[in-house]
């Protein structure tokens, strides 16, 4: 078995490839052709760097594979995973080795990722390639609810839609460090993002920023910049989901704060829970 | 002859669906993916759908959330099939407005006649 450059293959195969890995995960995620292609623009995939293990005399069988992001120094490994027929035979140590290895010739100085809470063969081998636990992140979501009519009014002074552009400098100037899928680089790297900025009554303030599409509301960030965490992230939450009604709603790798209780405020609840880790290479 | 909309994109999933309610009298249908799925149940209107909640498209929350809001199939039973630890596919398929959830892997023998409890 070889371990190759994932940029030998085409999306299709490593699609078909990644979904297999999945098939039997604690939360499957599957993706078709074209969700590969953008997850793999937004998040700045290199498939130069990412690695597959494939044997090339057995019909050029691929038996895991791992990719890897890039920005500046920083990399991401992502979509890790070993195929059913392939696992206990050292498939995921072998795409780890070839990853650090990309990340140590491209001379980046941390390696990102994420591990889902609960898998533990995962997070434990993750620890043995010297990755340290960061913060533990929440996704969540929330069904649409036509009906629902908060009484927003009293609270709300003023709403001012953004576009893309000044969604982008809200989110560069955020003070948290935003994890990789909520870095202003991937939000720069999404096409029609809207953002809402929403002022009280009380003087509270804050925004949202989020792409609309025709069934989800996605990408959505909250930022609170006066006044009660909770209250107005609720707030802003809610005059968001007042203009989309019908839209499902997905917020993703959330910090477990004060914010979070303002999501749960406005309807959002946990799907599961990501665990991020960071390796140092220059130690 | 009541008709069952299988809406999963795994092939083997598909395959032990259909094998362990061939002996039934039902018509089954099935699709690979969300966007499949809805327009399937448009043209046929299934009396149970049944969800598999990861897809490759759009996931199975954003089509039943889809499925409730078109009136010619905001009534049909839908089910999530699921591989979410228990506590979390309860929570998930009734706050997205399902019918029920079962958890995968599927139990082949009790399945047929969850199955008609559903129908009912």
């Amino acid at each position: 078995m070889d371990l190759v450059p994932a940029s030998k293959f085409t999306y299709e195969e490593l699609t078909h490839a990644y979904n297999q890995t999945r098939v039997d995960y604690l939360v499957p995620m599957p993706m078709n052709v074209a969700r590969l292609k953008e997850y793999s623009r937004v998040y700045d995939i290199d498939l130069d760097s990412s690695v597959v293990v494939v044997d090339w005399e057995n019909d050029n069988l691929i038996y895991g594979l791992g990719m890897l992001g890039v920005r500046g120094d920083r990399g991401w490994i992502t979509r890790l995973g070993v195929l059913p027929f392939g696992r206990r035979m050292g498939i995921g140590g072998q795409l780890m080795d070839g990853l650090i290895a990309s990340a140590a010739r491209l001379r980046l100085a941390q390696i990102w990722l994420e591990v889902i809470k609960d898998n533990d063969p995962a997070h434990r081998m993750f620890r043995r390639y010297g990755f340290v636990e960061t913060r533990e992140l929440v996704v969540a979501r929330r069904p649409p609810n036509p009906e629902d009519r908060p009484n927003i009014e009293d609270r709300v002074k003023r709403v001012t839609p953004l576009n893309h552009e000044d969604a982008i400098i809200l989110l560069s100037h955020r003070q948290e460090r935003a994890n990789w899928l909520n870095q202003t680089k991937s939000m720069q790297n999404v096409y029609n993002l809207s953002g809402l900025l929403v002022e009280l009554h009380d003087g509270g303030r804050g925004w949202v920023t989020y792409h609309a599409g025709l069934l989800q509301i996605t990408r959505i960030i909250v930022e609170v910049t006066v006044g009660d965490p909770t209250e107005v992230t609720a707030t802003v939450l809610q005059v968001l989901h007042q203009r989309y009604k019908r839209q499902d709603a997905i917020a993703e790798n959330m910090c477990d704060d004060a914010q979070w209780l303002g999501f749960q405020q406005a309807g959002y609840f946990e799907s599961f829970r990501r665990i991020e880790m960071v390796k140092e290479m220059l130690k | 002859m009541k008709t069952i909309l299988q809406i999963e994109d795994n092939r083997a999933n598909r395959i032990l669906v259909e094998r362990v309610l061939e002996p039934y009298d039902y018509r089954l249908i099935q699709a690979e993916d969300g966007e499949s799925g809805v327009s399937m149940a448009l043209e046929e209107k299934p009396d149970l759908i049944l969800l598999d909640m990861g897809l490759p498209d759009v996931d199975g929350q954003t089509v039943v959330t889809l499925l409730r809001q078109i009136p010619e199939l905001k009534d049909v039973p839908v089910v999530a099939i699921t591989a979410w630890p228990e506590e979390t596919a309860v929570e998930m398929a009734e706050r997205y407005g399902c019918d029920g959830c079962i958890i995968k892997p599927i139990n082949v023998k009790t399945f047929p006649n969850e199955i008609a409890a559903y129908l009912e």
